[in-house]
């Protein structure tokens, strides 16, 4: 299908739309709460906390016999709060280290609602259905209602972002200053990790337990990449996430047997790679590139100290050497050849037919000011 | 509220009463009494571990002490926070932390700016006199991952000042930091002297705690002495301190060596 066709599509087609839209109000509240917890190292918390809201979703079926939207995500909120509660109390209680903690409860609760809803499955009561629906997601299935209620959420949770911007950002920056200025920290961390709970079970319906701590992560790790600004990263993964949302809906819309959770989480993921290897300054390639290009600026000096080097065991400073006789001076680097070429093109050496290499008056005197920085023994 | 400091010299800047601080059952510090009088500069020496850390952060409440309590200016500390400053070591947050020098710098005003509020022109003000004053105005705008360690300490010591604070507690400023940094660090700790500031300083380098602090107090989990430098800073006191293993210094008022 052409590009064009699929735009129209998502603006015609009502299930599409409806699906679009959840998607990108999802994708942009966990881009931006998410951003706050990748800075606070919390990147598992996410993990622990959506998994932990499988119990919470079971049972407040169980209890009030409804799969109505609100009611669901009301009882995956507490799950994932207590959870969170949790996991916090575990570490400042006890030795046991946050990672533990985190692996813990995330088993503990989700072997807890795994075994609810297996239960429940049994159970003869037609009402049931769906639920499973919640561990890997299923965005076909959001209706309007759904939608409305998602973006109420993240409109809260970001309203809140902003209200405390200076507040959130020295919690992730430097807690301890923070509490000696007299800020509350601790009720400060309490809400900003109930804002992320608002963000994961906003994600809950469309991309599941299972897969939504890449929702909180992958945005704001891909943002990091390209900025250097808390709020520019913020604007950034909210960007980053809506697009992997959109972007996923669409493409699992035209293709059939294609969950869209998944979809949306690949969609991350290839903007997370991209970020990761092309970013400027951060990106893997340039820090390759430039590497690669000082090794090489390293290389030509060393040659070119060689040659002056061998040069300066004569009386003419001018007598020529072959590439074969700079080569043996470097123990373990090769390729003199190819660098003397290279700093024939920069007119510091010449070639003299077979006789081999010399230098020009501007390479003795580059040659001259790297021996006397770097020394003269021989490399 | 009138100026605490108009009362004169008979309310000390900083009272520390019977601070004792636990880590499980381990005390970390046992029963410290501490009184520094306003407008000296006071370090704090000590061996690893001896609790110097835990003696700033327990004071600032940063730590829930055993027992004991921390006096500001004759008040509990909690009612005299805005008279308070800190410097934490450098090496507690992540520098890679997504944010400019400046902004680092006025952090030290979220305190006084209030809540919803974004900093104003003042603060900026602020900052950028405080950055001035450490030597950092061109930093201002850049990342902070592209700071050395003593431009980090620098512009820590600049989100103090901003806080404009008559007490200060600094943890290890000089810790592995350059000559310049160094120089730096003296040359604000004589201006704040001068201004009739107190500042509390942990210290590792015994070598210098007679030429740049007027007090010192020698801590291993309890408070060994302290008081002016000539009077405490003995070879007894140190060894005490530090049992015995103080080869490499020399005090002076005394001749005996060291073993």
């Amino acid at each position: 299908m052409e590009f064009f066709d699929l735009l129209q599509k998502l603006f015609t087609d009502y299930t599409l739309r409806t699906v679009a839209l959840g998607s990108a109000v999802l994708g942009l509240t966990s881009g931006a709460l998410g951003t706050f917890a990748v800075l606070r190292r919390q990147s598992l918390l996410g993990d622990a906390m959506s998994h932990a809201a499988l119990p919470g979703i079971v049972l407040a079926f169980m209890l009030t016999g409804s799969k109505a939207p609100l009611v669901l995500v009301l009882g995956a909120s507490v799950a994932g709060w207590a959870g969170t509660l949790l996991i916090m109390n575990i570490i400042s209680g006890s030795r046991i280290k946050s990672d533990s903690a985190m692996a813990l409860i995330l088993s503990v609760f989700f072997g807890f609602g795994l075994m609810l809803l297996t239960w429940i499955q049994r159970q003869p009561n037609a009402a049931k259905a769906g639920l499973d629906k919640f561990l890997f997601g299923q965005a076909a299935a959001l209706l309007v209602r759904d939608v409305y209620i998602m973006s109420a959420l993240g409109l809260i949770a970001l309203l809140f972002v902003a209200l405390l911007w200076n507040q959130f950002k020295l919690l992730s920056f430097d807690p301890e200053f923070g509490k000696s200025l007299g800020l509350p920290m601790r009720a400060l961390d309490i809400i900003l990790t109930g804002l992320l709970v608002i963000a994961i079970v906003i994600g809950l319906q469309t991309v599941g337990v299972v897969l939504m701590s890449a929702m909180i992560v992958a945005p704001a790790a891909g943002a990091r990449q390209w900025t250097d600004r808390l709020g520019m990263m913020i604007v950034l993964a909210g960007i980053f996430g809506a697009l992997s949302g959109i972007v996923g809906a669409v493409i699992s819309s035209n293709t059939s047997h294609l969950p869209t959770g998944p979809t949306i989480v690949l969609s991350i993921s290839a903007i997370v790679i991209i970020s990761l290897f092309l970013a400027p300054n951060r990106g893997l390639v340039w820090a390759w590139l430039r590497q690669k290009k000082s090794r090489r600026r390293i290389r030509m000096d060393s040659v070119l100290r060689d040659l002056y080097l061998l040069a300066s065991q004569h009386d003419d400073i001018y007598h020529p050497h072959e590439a074969a006789a700079v080569d043996l001076m470097s123990k373990s680097r090769g390729g003199a050849a190819h660098c003397l070429n290279n700093l024939r093109e920069q007119g510091l050496v010449r070639q003299e037919g077979a006789g081999g290499w010399s230098m020009t008056d501007a390479g003795i005197k580059q040659a001259r000011e790297i021996v006397s920085r770097y020394g003269g023994n021989a490399s | 509220m009138t100026d605490p400091r108009a009362k004169g010299d008979t309310t000390p800047a900083i009272e520390v009463e019977d601070l004792t601080v636990a880590y499980r059952d381990k005390p970390v510090l046992w029963d410290i009494d501490l009184i520094v009088p306003p407008g000296i500069l006071m370090a704090i020496v000590g061996p690893n571990g001896a609790g110097k850390t835990t003696l700033i952060k327990a004071s600032l409440g940063l730590i829930q002490p055993a027992a004991g309590k921390v006096l500001i200016y004759g008040k509990p500390y909690p009612e005299q926070r805005k008279m308070v400053a800190y410097v934490p070591q450098r090496g507690s947050v992540d520098w890679d932390f997504p944010t400019t020098v400046l902004d680092v710098v006025m952090m030290g005003r979220y305190g006084l700016i209030g809540w919803i509020k974004r900093p104003g022109k003042k603060d900026r003000n602020f900052a950028m006199e405080a950055l001035d004053k450490v030597g950092m105005t061109s930093y201002a705008e850049r990342q902070i991952n592209q700071l050395s360690g003593g431009q980090q300490q620098r512009a820590f010591l600049a989100r103090a000042l901003v806080q404009q604070a008559d007490v200060y507690f600094m943890d290890e400023p000089f810790q592995g930091v350059d000559a310049t940094t160094e120089r730096t660090i003296i040359s604000l700790l004589r201006d704040l002297r001068s201004e009739g500031k107190t500042v509390l300083v942990v210290h590792h380098d015994l070598q210098t705690v007679p030429e740049y602090f007027d007090w010192v107090t020698l801590l291993n989990v309890r408070r060994i002495a302290g008081g002016p430098v000539q009077e405490v800073f003995t070879e007894e006191n140190l060894r005490a301190a530090y049992g015995g293993r103080i080869g490499f210094l020399h005090p002076k008022a005394t001749d005996k060596t060291i073993d």
